[in-house]
């Protein structure tokens, strides 16, 4: 994987999503008992299966599984509440009130947040609607460049989503399927950086990331370059993936990069930094070490694409951080 | 998106037009693109092979973040489609779809799940109990209503004939397949009992 800093990886694991509230539907979940029972009954007899129409008696309905149209309806009313509490990139806070969700909790978090509070002093919240890394990475990367008005990163990124772009077509994608996504993210990169003019403000900034037509898009366009980057490093990827999963890497890019909602761990990672060439840090918070410990070492890991620009890299001003917590991104300050 | 994605589903249209041989079509129903009809050819070698089958589409707002809504409007004897109002077990049409995927590549799905039932996620908790315990009843009974259902005027023309042929008057041989939901045995035995 990426390269490692002197702080210990810590293996993420996908599953341990608190934040992926929208119910799936198992096998069997809508099989009641009497549902089979009326199996037994009409399994047998063929008669009864035999088309019908008219009469409409050889048409059994089964059991009501909820129709796909309520299932999306439950689905949306879930993120419409999800949406009510917090925008998908909240405003930048002072390190204090990530302690104060803690107040009464966990004496190791609380330990370790005063420790956080030494390098770290702000945060700015995402949402846990399973796209936050995204979001989260995609705010943090264009805050930067507004900040830093770095001219030499616009060509580029240019190049780097070219050169997507070509590989998903190799992959057998159709471009306007990725067109449109590709073209709202390289909008909000030309805001930020702007061949002449003036840069959009941080304010205006905040608000297209809070819009779902240019937020969710640019996610869309995230994980197909991740996606992109799985397939076409396969061989490199596999055996990560099958740590993970029981799925070939073409299949756990359907379901868990390309659907929007499925949450990232190192594999969508390490394939959206290295497809960028952008670094990004993951400072981990959990519950690992004891609050007496006087060592107590907040974790981290630091994900660097060989082809990263310096002003990017670690130990440089550039470093893109993220806090993760169990299940979830947030973007997180220096001092 | 405020209003519907035409710009998109355009495109899609465009490429399902000009890729003939997939097997698929849409064509649109009235001026708004937001109704489509799509159909998918029976897969070869299964139960369903010969039938042309319906499938209502409906885009939202939402589209391509939301997936199509699409229901068979054919009728279809399968695990995973409701043999009373066409609705469709597919986990690409609820929680693994994905912007990535296209009107098109979500009518392949659903000719692939025609090719492989998975009575272990059901829609149609009957059917699935028949392809479990009586695949051959299965069988019967999917290809009996691709036949009656899934071939259009030109399998019962064929049976129509068929009946023609035994001596009965085309209107009566029509009208009794029609009410044996297309299958000639159950036609004659209506023929005979009236």
């Amino acid at each position: 994987m990426a390269s490692e800093s002197g702080a210990t990886a810590v293996v993420l694991d996908p599953k341990s999503d608190m934040q992926s509230s929208v119910p799936k539907l198992g096998a069997n979940s809508s099989l009641s008992e009497e549902g089979l029972e009326l199996n037994d009954g009409t399994g047998e007899g063929e008669e009864s299966v035999q088309p019908n129409v008219d009469q409409g008696v050889a048409v059994p309905a089964g059991p009501a599984r909820p129709a796909d149209d309520e299932i999306l309806l439950q689905e949306n009313s879930i993120k419409a509440e999800e949406a009510g509490k917090m925008e998908f990139i909240g405003d930048k806070e002072p390190l204090s009130a990530l302690a104060a969700e803690y107040e009464r909790g966990n004496e190791v978090f609380k330990a370790k947040i005063q420790k956080l509070g030494e390098t770290y002093g702000s945060i700015r919240r995402t949402r846990g609607d399973g796209n936050c890394f995204f979001r989260g990475f995609m705010f943090a990367y264009l805050e930067r460049l507004l900040h830093s008005q770095d001219k030499t990163e616009l060509p580029r990124m240019r190049d780097r989503i070219e050169r997507c772009k070509q590989e998903l077509i190799a992959i057998g994608y159709t471009p306007f399927t990725f067109e449109d996504f590709l073209e709202i993210f390289m909008d909000q990169l030309e805001s930020v950086l702007p061949e002449e003019g003036q840069p959009i403000s941080l304010s205006e900034l905040e608000v297209r990331c809070r819009d779902p037509n240019v937020s969710n898009w640019a996610v869309m366009f995230f994980r197909f370059v991740t996606s992109a980057e799985v397939q076409r490093r396969a061989e490199f990827f596999e055996p990560f993936i099958l740590g993970l999963t029981n799925l070939d890497v073409k299949k756990f890019c359907q379901t868990s990069v390309e659907p929007m909602g499925e949450e990232s761990d190192h594999v969508h990672i390490t394939a959206l930094t290295d497809a960028l060439g952008i670094p990004v840090r993951i400072v981990y918070l959990d519950r690992s070490g004891g609050a007496s410990d006087d060592a107590l070492e907040i974790n981290h890991h630091d994900f660097v694409p060989e082809s990263a620009p310096e002003s990017f890299k670690p130990d440089t001003s550039g470093l893109l951080t993220l806090l993760y917590r169990p299940g979830h991104y947030d973007i997180l300050y220096s001092l | 998106m405020a209003q519907l994605d035409v710009n998109r589903i355009q495109k899609e249209l465009v490429e399902i037009e000009r890729d003939k041989n997939s097997g698929v079509s849409v064509t649109i129903i009235g001026g708004q693109l937001s109704r489509l009809t799509g159909t998918i050819k029976g897969p070869i070698g299964t139960p369903y092979e010969g039938g042309i089958f319906v499938v209502d589409i409906t885009l939202t707002k939402s589209y391509p973040f939301e997936p199509p809504k699409m229901t068979f409007k054919t009728k279809v004897w399968h695990p995973n489609v409701s043999s009373a109002n066409g609705a469709i077990c597919l986990d690409i049409l609820k929680d693994q779809w994905s912007p990535a995927l296209t009107l098109k590549t979500a009518l392949l799905s659903l000719q692939a799940l025609l090719s492989t039932p998975e009575p272990d996620d059901p829609q149609d908790a009957v059917v699935a109990q028949q392809y479990l315990r009586n695949y051959q009843d299965y069988v019967t009974t999917a290809r009996n209503w691709t036949n009656a259902f899934a071939t259009g005027d030109r399998g019962l023309q064929e049976k129509v004939a068929k009946l023609v042929e035994m001596g009965i008057p085309a209107e009566a041989a029509q009208a009794a397949l029609e009410k044996a939901g297309g299958d000639e045995n159950a036609a004659l035995e209506v023929l005979f009992s009236s």
